[in-house]
């Protein structure tokens, strides 16, 4: 999981996704947690990851590192996958589907839209202390990072990490961690200095988030609902569940249209759809 | 590794609940607690301790999702308090990141926190117990992260195995009423609330893969925690040691 990069896409791409709201794509992403937990149906499940998998394409994100970032959970998964095991596969699948549909739809908010934007919309829910926490947690961990590489560079160049050499090698890292913690938190202490000298009295300026329904917002909020309907209605209405697989067609017909509007775009460089 | 970031949809609604409200409830005490330490002065610290927390668990050591957790370090360097509002941070952007499920903070936060804030409690034992040598520092530190470690784990397939068990006899839910919206089986249709026994997850299995699993990440971890604490208490060993040993060593 590469933090930096997943940065970078919210931060640096632009799609409909990234322009829509975080506010409506969090509604998205409650609708789509709520749907995985109510639902027992793996037509619903597998359809579900379908439609996620047509928004990441539209996004035009790099699709499978984004896959694979959401897919790491499914590993976890596995493990109650195989103690559910009785002899049907549906359950232990229905467990892997799950927990991808529910990453899924978190990265698909979290490479759309910046860490400080999310922030700064659950920050009312959350104490004082935690919500600056985060802030300064997320800050730091670019500090981190940046000096990880260079410490793991130098370890390297130095001998400090050989092939062969185990004990030496987890002696020579720990000694890293610890140089870590030091000096990310000498260079913290720093950037705390320099925001109580800019006037940081305890209390951190949170981000305006627009509130305001655009047309930017609509396909976030349209799936995500529509997702939590057919959800709800497959799980309380006796019967409708044996008509998931329409929904199933209208989610894998999703991914290909998805897939060939992406496919014409960068074919034709936009000029088809200009015209 | 020493615990499992639990999917959404996995446990059943009243434990989510049970486990968001007790973490909650434990965040309300560590709030009020933090207010009487100098909170300013630490909270760079909380920031890079929690940062190294979300880049141990997001570096794989073996790519099965293996990873080290350094809890136990975060609760010695900040303190239980401190270590357990760390871990529901470190959770919370995790889960953002699709590691671990957002439903599951809570309860992953418990498992997280467990470790800070029992790492914390060990670790000052175990000092006072081997002695004040630079050796006993860090026989202190790993010792106290492997117990720790097993604590948790089994605190984690705990709360697994509670998740089988019936919850309208456990919270006494009446059978016609909230109970429909408080359970959800893993498969099926079932009108009843027991969950079927062809339908839950064999703990035994599932112990026995953590527990197999585990092992190995309780020695790896407890070795790491142990030389990062000798190197942290050889270069500023006021961030982890308590007054009476530094006053004795200076």
């Amino acid at each position: 999981m590469d933090i930096g990069t997943i940065d970078y896409w919210a931060i640096g791409k632009r799609s409909f996704l990234h322009s829509a709201s975080p506010l409506y794509k969090i509604i998205f992403v409650i609708s789509i947690i709520v749907s995985v937990v109510i639902t027992n149906n793996f037509v619903v499940l597998i359809s579900i990851y379908l439609t996620l998998l047509g928004l990441v394409v539209l996004t035009r994100l790099p699709f499978f590192k984004v896959v694979w970032i959401s897919a790491y959970p499914a590993i976890f998964a596995m493990l109650f996958a195989v103690s559910s095991w009785h002899g049907d596969w549906i359950v232990p699948a229905n467990i892997v589907l799950k927990a991808l549909d529910a990453a899924l739809a978190t990265v698909i908010l979290i490479v759309t839209t910046p860490y400080p934007s999310v922030f700064s919309l659950i920050s009312p829910f959350l104490p004082r202390v935690i919500v600056e926490g985060l802030f300064l947690t997320y800050r730091s961990l670019f500090i981190l990072l940046g000096l990880m590489g260079n410490l793991i560079r130098a370890l390297k160049v130095r001998g400090g990490l050989s092939p062969g050499r185990y004990v030496k090698n987890v002696t020579n890292f720990a000694s890293g961690i610890g140089l870590l913690i030091i000096r990310g938190l000498e260079l913290s202490e720093r950037l705390y200095g320099v925001m109580s000298i800019r006037g940081y009295s305890g209390r951190l300026a949170g981000e305006e988030i627009r509130k305001r329904f655009t047309q930017e917002d609509i396909v976030p909020v349209t799936v995500g609902l529509l997702i939590l309907f057919i959800s709800l209605g497959e799980r309380f209405k006796r019967g409708l569940g044996q008509y998931s697989i329409y929904f199933f067609i209208a989610s894998a017909s999703f991914v290909f249209g998805a897939a060939f509007y992406v496919y014409l775009l960068y074919v034709l460089g936009g000029v088809y759809w200009k015209k | 590794m020493s615990h499992i970031h639990i999917p959404d949809g996995v446990l059943p609604l009243w434990l989510v609940l049970v486990g968001w409200i007790a973490t909650a409830t434990i965040i309300s005490l560590c709030v009020r607690r933090v207010r009487e330490i100098e909170l300013a002065r630490k909270l760079p610290l909380i920031g890079i301790v929690s940062a190294l927390m979300i880049v141990g668990m997001s570096l794989e050591i073996v790519p099965i999702g293996y990873h080290i957790n350094m809890t136990v370090i975060a609760g010695i360097i900040l303190g239980p308090a401190l270590g357990f509002l760390s871990a529901f941070m470190v959770d919370l952007i995790l889960a953002m990141f699709g590691h671990g499920g957002i439903t599951v903070v809570g309860l992953n936060t418990l498992i997280l926190g467990s470790e800070t804030v029992l790492g914390f409690y060990l670790f000052r034992v175990l000092l006072s117990v081997c002695g004040k040598s630079s050796f006993s520092t860090v026989l202190a530190a790993a010792l106290g992260t492997i117990f720790t470690l097993i604590i948790s784990t089994s605190l984690m397939i705990g709360v697994v195995y509670v998740s089988q068990v019936n919850p309208e006899r456990a919270l006494h839910i009446e059978k016609n009423s909230a109970g429909k919206i408080l359970v959800f089986e893993l498969h099926g249709e079932h009108g009843e609330y027991e969950i079927p026994a062809d339908k839950k997850i064999n703990i035994t299995t599932f112990a026995s893969i953590v527990l197999f699993l585990g092992m190995f990440g309780w020695i790896l971890e407890s070795a790491i925690s142990g030389l990062v604490i000798r190197y942290i208490s050889h270069v500023r060993p006021d961030l982890i040691l308590p007054m009476e040993i530094l006053r004795e060593r200076t």
